[in-house]
């Protein structure tokens, strides 16, 4: 209904946000193979002053709980743990899980919580998670995706990236990495980092300390690492990524037909796209985020963040080259 | 627990603002509903605030540093039976109104002071509304310099009903030292001998009387009067000595009046109208910001509210709940302009935030209730007005003790 009362402090994509989340709860989705040490570092993180508030969803059965209560307690039970944190293991749906943690929180049920953590185990792959938000409605208004974060173990990281393609996919998904038990197998750690930025170029890469990290690793939104995304070669599995820059501002409409083309033809192909866009007629980046054929809707920022007007995507696909995607955007560009 | 929200349970709550000091201004912390912000000579930015009653009467803050705010000056009102409640600023001169307890006081009017030195506010001019009939001034509005628009008694006029004693009045202070009445209006029957009949009175009739005078830059030949139980009404004031009524809008009855506050937002053709809870526990509900229409000025229409916490959660938690002060896009350089967020403050309630970039459906994206402040009788916080300066940082007061809250925007 914005165009009933127009203004010129708002775009064609509603109010401008200071950040992309808004003033929405933003999640955290924590993956890793099993002892990579997921809840060594979100036991710690819960306790620190910026853990409080926190709500942990365990999204698969079987992993080991926060404390003894959790793993006694049914599933889709909520669990009251200390600093106003609280936490729920679920084997069903999570969007069902997330809705009812929500009229609890609005019944006064359980505390008001300003984060959720969603822990998923073993091999899971995030993207069911991330297309949960990105889909429903009603969440996608409530909560934003801040980060992916996917944690390996120096140990048996470098092993189980050769075997799993699962194991790849959460790496190459991944906003942020996190190097466990490093103290453990510190020559491994470094061929395993190695091999994480070979899948991975555009993730920051961080190294836990007896299975700690900076609480603000945890926290802060992924979206300022726009600046480090760069080319990519293709992975195994076909999984390839790559960067789609244009110097010059870009119809919406370019944009979005090609990508509706892109998603009608090869949508579970397509296994992440994310990144900044110069459009025509905005003031401030466009942030844009697929998840196969699944979008939320896309939120104009307020100000480039380094003042550097450029746009920026990554493009993360499966059995999709490069070229035929440049070629695509370069094919409706000429059209429009 | 409670069983209602947690974010509008009436407990302290902290939602997308983060609490970066507090000041309870050397133990005056009773703040009304003046706030103005300064940048002085030096570079420092002073915050201006008018205290809800005796015995003081501004009080400068150094808010140069939000997480370390200092009081710079405290001035002091001659008795108790006089407040100062409404202060602006523009430049360096400060506006102060005074408003007596009862008709016939002193000191009834408003004084200008020179505050190019902070410490040191010299008073410039007094401009008497004093009389019989008069109980001095209310709200004053002074952004341009040239003109205070002002919400106030009259020796010269008598209300037909005691309740409607004050009446917008247009004081010329571009000669600061000599401020000279320019203009007035008045809803006619309300001032005795007016050949037309008294308006009717509400059921808890507060008054016909007028409150905020706004003028906009954008249109300086318009006047947003908000007129307590009389509504809002938007005034053509080109000919400052005659201003005219363009359209009025009210929605009382059956709501329960006070008309407050209107903040037009021009470039989308809104108007926001606020009424003033007046009654502790809710009596008064609901007491709501809403959201007009303003594309044809000569017809407003109201056509949403602005989302408030369930009624339930606060009327019983102490003192008042419901609307009552917005930050108003004051026009001066140091105010955070938005037509996309709005901020109000709601007693107990706590100041809240809203985003009207679909002004049919205005979300809630942010709540700051703080505990009841130290030396409260009531139990309870009573955020009586907030203020957001172009750094967005946000500026909001408790009425009785609990002075200055400073907070950062988290959303």
């Amino acid at each position: 209904m914005n165009e009933v009362f127009p203004s010129p402090a708002a775009g064609m994509f509603g109010r401008r946000l200071r950040r992309e989340r808004g003033p929405r709860v933003p999640v955290i989705v924590i993956t890793g193979f099993l002892g990579a040490g997921k809840t060594t570092l979100l036991k710690r993180f819960l306790g620190t002053p910026e853990g409080a508030g926190t709500a942990v969803v365990i999204n698969e059965f079987g992993a080991a709980g926060i404390d003894d209560a959790l793993i006694r307690a049914s599933a889709d039970e909520t669990v009251l743990l200390g600093n106003g944190c609280l936490c729920c293991i679920t084997r069903s749906d999570l969007q069902q899980t997330l809705r009812r943690m929500l009229m609890e929180r609005d019944r006064g049920e359980i505390p008001d919580f300003r984060r959720v953590v969603i822990e998923t185990s073993g091999l899971a792959d995030p993207s069911p998670i991330l297309q949960t938000f990105a889909t429903d409605r009603a969440l996608g208004e409530v909560f934003h995706v801040e980060v992916v974060l996917t944690l390996v173990d120096a140990e048996n990281g470098l092993d189980t990236l050769g075997w799993s393609s699962e194991a790849r996919k959460q790496v190459i998904l991944a906003d942020r990495l996190v190097v466990t038990k490093s103290d453990i197998a510190r020559g491994a750690a470094e061929a395993l980092t190695l091999q994480l930025r070979k899948l991975n170029a555009g993730a920051e890469i961080l190294k836990a300390v007896n299975g700690e990290i900076d609480p603000a690793r945890l926290t802060e939104s992924a979206g300022d690492q726009r600046n480090t995304f760069v080319a990519e070669a293709e992975h195994s599995d076909g999984i390839s990524s790559f960067v789609l820059n244009e110097t010059s501002p870009m119809k919406w409409t370019v944009f979005s037909r090609a990508m509706e083309t892109l998603l009608t033809l090869r949508g579970t192909d397509v296994l992440r796209v994310k990144g900044f866009l110069d459009v025509e007629g905005c003031k401030g980046p466009v942030l844009v985020q697929f998840v196969q054929h699944l979008s939320p809707p896309p939120v104009e920022l307020e100000t480039w963040p380094d003042g550097d007007r450029a746009s920026r995507v990554v493009f993360i696909t499966r059995h999709i080259p490069e070229k035929q995607i440049r070629d695509l955007f370069a094919a409706v560009k000429a059209l429009a | 627990m409670s069983a209602t929200d947690p974010l509008h349970s009436g407990e302290p709550v902290s939602w997308n603002f983060k609490l970066l000091s507090q000041n309870n201004m050397s133990g005056f912390g009773g703040m009304g509903e003046g706030m103005a912000m300064q940048i002085a000579k030096d570079g420092r930015r002073i915050m201006w605030l008018a205290h809800e009653s005796a015995p003081k009467n501004f009080t400068g803050v150094d808010v140069t540093d939000p997480r370390n705010p200092k009081v710079v000056v405290q001035t002091a009102l001659p008795h108790a039976d006089v407040r100062s409640n409404s202060l602006e600023m523009s430049g360096d001169i400060l506006a102060v109104a005074y408003q007596t307890k009862k008709k016939g006081m002193q000191p009834a009017g408003f004084e200008l002071f020179d505050c190019s030195v902070p410490e040191n506010p010299k008073s410039i001019s007094f401009f008497d509304c004093s009389g019989p009939t008069s109980r001095g001034v209310h709200q004053l509005w002074f952004c341009d310099g040239e003109y205070v628009h002002m919400a106030a008694g009259s020796p010269d006029f008598e209300a037909a009903n005691p309740n409607d004693d004050q009446f917008y009045r247009c004081i010329d202070v571009r000669d600061p030292t000599k401020p000279r009445e320019v203009g007035r209006w008045w809803l006619s029957g309300t001032r005795k001998g007016d050949n037309v009949a008294p308006p009717p009175r509400h059921t808890l009739d507060k008054g016909y009387r007028a409150h905020n005078c706004n003028v906009y830059p954008q249109r300086p030949d318009r006047m947003y009067l908000c007129y307590l139980d009389g509504g809002m009404y938007i005034m053509d004031i080109a000919d400052k000595s005659q201003p005219k009524v363009i359209s009025h809008w009210t929605n009382s009855p059956p709501y329960t009046g006070f008309t407050h506050t209107a903040v037009p937002l021009f470039d989308r053709g809104l108007i926001l109208v606020t009424e003033e809870s007046t009654e502790d526990n809710a009596k008064d509900w609901p007491k709501l910001i809403w959201m007009l229409d303003a594309r044809d000025e000569t017809h407003p229409v109201s056509f949403s509210t602005l989302p408030m916490p369930p009624v339930d959660a606060y009327k019983n938690r102490g003192g008042r709940f419901g609307s009552h002060n917005i930050h108003e896009n004051v026009p001066v350089p140091t105010s955070f302009q938005s037509d996309q967020l709005v901020f109000g403050t709601f007693f107990n309630g706590g100041m809240r935030a809203f985003d009207i970039s679909n002004a049919y459906q205005p979300k809630e994206v942010a709540a700051f209730v703080p505990p009841a402040p130290n030396g409260s009788k009531l139990g309870a916080i009573q955020l009586n007005d907030v203020y957001v300066d172009e750094r967005q940082v946000v500026y909001t007061v408790d009425r009785f003790s609990g002075g200055l809250y400073i907070l950062e925007m988290d959303f």
